[in-house]
């Protein structure tokens, strides 16, 4: 495997920041080196977050992605959509919450932006909010195709409450299930 | 050595090193980056029989935990920056009297509150001389997760060793990432472990300053009936305050040689790809330590695939520094590049052992990591 490069952005308070360790601990547990760094500011809530993995069979010693050589990123705020999108390289894939971000033309362009209201989905679908992490994790593997998904789904297990863990379980699919649609629909507009 | 596998981060692994390592009291204050170590000892001391408070301040903090470190167990403070502005003074004390503890210094973009997310080497001259007055400062420094361990355990057998303060510096980037570190078991920790020294003969013989020339000295634990006076004043051999100018001379004198007589069991380094290195035109030695390394290494890589023979030189005691060793392997390379997240704080010290002052560097202050393409594109640009 080469090296994957994802990034997971938001703002403080979203729990961005369990999926990246999720990412790492089931790269590292399947044999191979998962790095999860976290770049934040010192406002408490609302300040920008972003959260590089990087995943790789060989050995990884520089813990960040290097701008413009992103694969894959997932956006859940505007202000960090806006900041952390040049690390994307050119035709890499952007998922974005529709309810949270508009992107302009120019970025529709340049990348492969994908349309999921994850936070909708955690609200209304499976009716916890917390769990947006992990329905955007389940989506960032279901495009990187990173980590074998029954052994992601129990790393998720162990990294959450068991009071959570049905609700979570649940988001994995529903993240799989709308990566797998938003993945037809590209196929078929390509 | 045994080694097991634990996915965490730098600074849960500082935490998880000092139990490991015996430490039995935290005394401390949180501060970002540094906080996750305060937390995790918090839950994991008492578990052990230990205790962590969180005190009032930094100053408190560093206080409590050299009080923990008098009644004979090894004690731990951890903070960032500011927070060793603060202790600095207590720093000092405890270079004076010789009260072994171990600080750890997450570090964050200063001056004062500088930048509290934000990575930073800027606390490395620092670290030389947190406190007035003469005396060697024992500086680690680690470049990846796993000595986030095993640097806070030698910090700790460092500390009982020489009976002073000894330093622990990580950064942000590294105390916050998550991965995966190949570390020593608990059991392989223990066996490194010599007790602090003690004496034993009769209360009314205890002279705990009197030692030899280079020697550290011999503090018995507080309330066992070994009675001694401490202070921050010079001092005579069972600690009373004194200005009689052998003493004081032969104290401030020792204080200096129980460090650097004995440099090499505290001198430590990591020479990476430089086995092939010969004097030949064209190699490439960086200097770089901490986090800063990582992207050394990620840099050299790319170096060596474009056919630029590079390599590292990466202390990890910091303070003294490996002066013998780099000041010979930088005198035997022509392009040598030192990379630092702060302004020449260690290039100075480079230029220092190597007698050179063309050395070439890569500095930046703005918070942000240097990536590994800076370094690569800084080589091909002055070399």
């Amino acid at each position: 495997m080469a090296r994957t490069l994802m990034r997971f952005t938001g703002v403080g308070g979203q729990g961005v920041l369990l999926a990246g360790e999720i990412f790492a601990e089931a790269k590292i547990t399947a044999g191979g080196y998962g790095l999860k760094t976290a770049t934040y500011t010192s406002q408490v809530r609302g300040g920008p977050t972003v959260v590089d993995i990087t995943l790789d069979d060989e050995e990884i010693f520089y813990p960040y992605a290097n701008d413009g050589e992103i694969d894959f990123m997932l956006s859940v705020a505007q202000v960090s959509f806006d900041l952390f999108k040049n690390g994307v390289s050119q035709g890499g894939t952007i998922v974005i919450d529709p309810a949270l971000i508009t992107p302009s033309q120019a970025d529709r362009d340049k990348w492969n932006i994908v349309e999921i209201p994850i936070i909708t989905i955690a609200k209304e679908e499976v009716g916890l909010v917390l769990t947006q992490s992990v329905i955007a994790l389940s989506i960032a593997n279901t495009f990187v195709d990173a980590i074998e998904a029954e052994h992601l789904k129990s790393v998720m297990l162990s990294k959450v409450p068991k009071k959570v863990h049905e609700a979570n379980l649940k988001a994995f699919e529903l993240g799989t299930k709308y990566a797998k649609e938003a993945m037809e629909k590209l196929a078929q507009n390509a | 050595m045994e080694l097991r596998e634990i996915i965490s981060t730098g600074n849960d692994l500082a935490a998880i090193a000092a139990v490991d390592a015996g430490c039995m009291f935290f005394g401390g204050y949180p501060i970002t980056p540094s906080s996750e170590v305060m937390h995790t000892i918090s839950d994991l001391l008492p578990a052990a029989g230990g205790a962590a408070i969180q005190m009032e301040d930094e100053i408190a903090g560093i206080a409590a935990a050299a009080g923990a470190a008098m009644s004979g167990v090894r004690s731990m403070t951890a903070t960032s920056g500011p927070g060793v502005s603060l202790k600095a003074e207590n720093l000092g004390l405890a270079q004076m009297a010789e009260v072994p503890l171990v600080l750890v210094n997450v570090m964050r973009g200063g001056p004062s509150t500088g930048l509290p997310t934000r990575v930073s080497q800027g606390d490395v001259r620092q670290a030389r001389n947190p406190s007035h007055g003469d005396y060697r400062s024992i500086t680690l420094c680690a470049g990846n997760l796993a000595e986030c361990y095993t640097e806070v355990v030698r910090a700790f057998n460092l500390a009982d060793r020489f009976m002073q303060p000894v330093i622990v510096l990580t950064d942000e980037t590294i105390g916050h990432m998550h991965g995966k570190a190949m570390i020593p078991t608990v059991e392989e920790v223990k066996k490194g472990i010599v007790p602090r020294k003690t004496f034993e003969g009769a209360p009314e013989d205890y002279r705990p300053y009197g030692v030899g020339a280079d020697e550290a000295a011999v503090l018995n634990p507080m309330f066992k009936g070994y009675r001694y006076h401490f202070t921050g004043l010079h001092h005579d051999a069972k600690g009373f305050p004194t200005e009689e100018i052998e003493t004081c001379r032969k104290l401030i004198q020792r204080l200096e040689d129980k460090v650097m007589m004995h440099t090499d069991e505290i001198e430590l380094n990591e020479e990476f790809m430089l086995d092939d290195f010969d004097g030949s035109e064209g190699e490439v030695l960086i200097v770089a330590y901490g986090s800063v390394s990582l992207a050394a290494k990620e840099a050299i890589r790319h170096l060596r695939k474009d056919g630029i023979k590079a390599g590292l030189f990466r202390p990890i005691t910091l303070w003294p520094s490996p002066a013998k060793r780099m000041g010979e392997l930088v005198r035997a390379t022509k392009n040598v590049l030192c990379v630092e997240l702060n302004i020449r704080q260690y290039t100075e010290e480079v230029e220092r052992v190597s007698g050179r002052l063309d050395l070439e560097g890569l500095y930046k202050v703005n918070g942000r990591a240097i990536s590994p393409y800076e370094i690569v594109n800084k080589v091909k640009e002055v070399f």
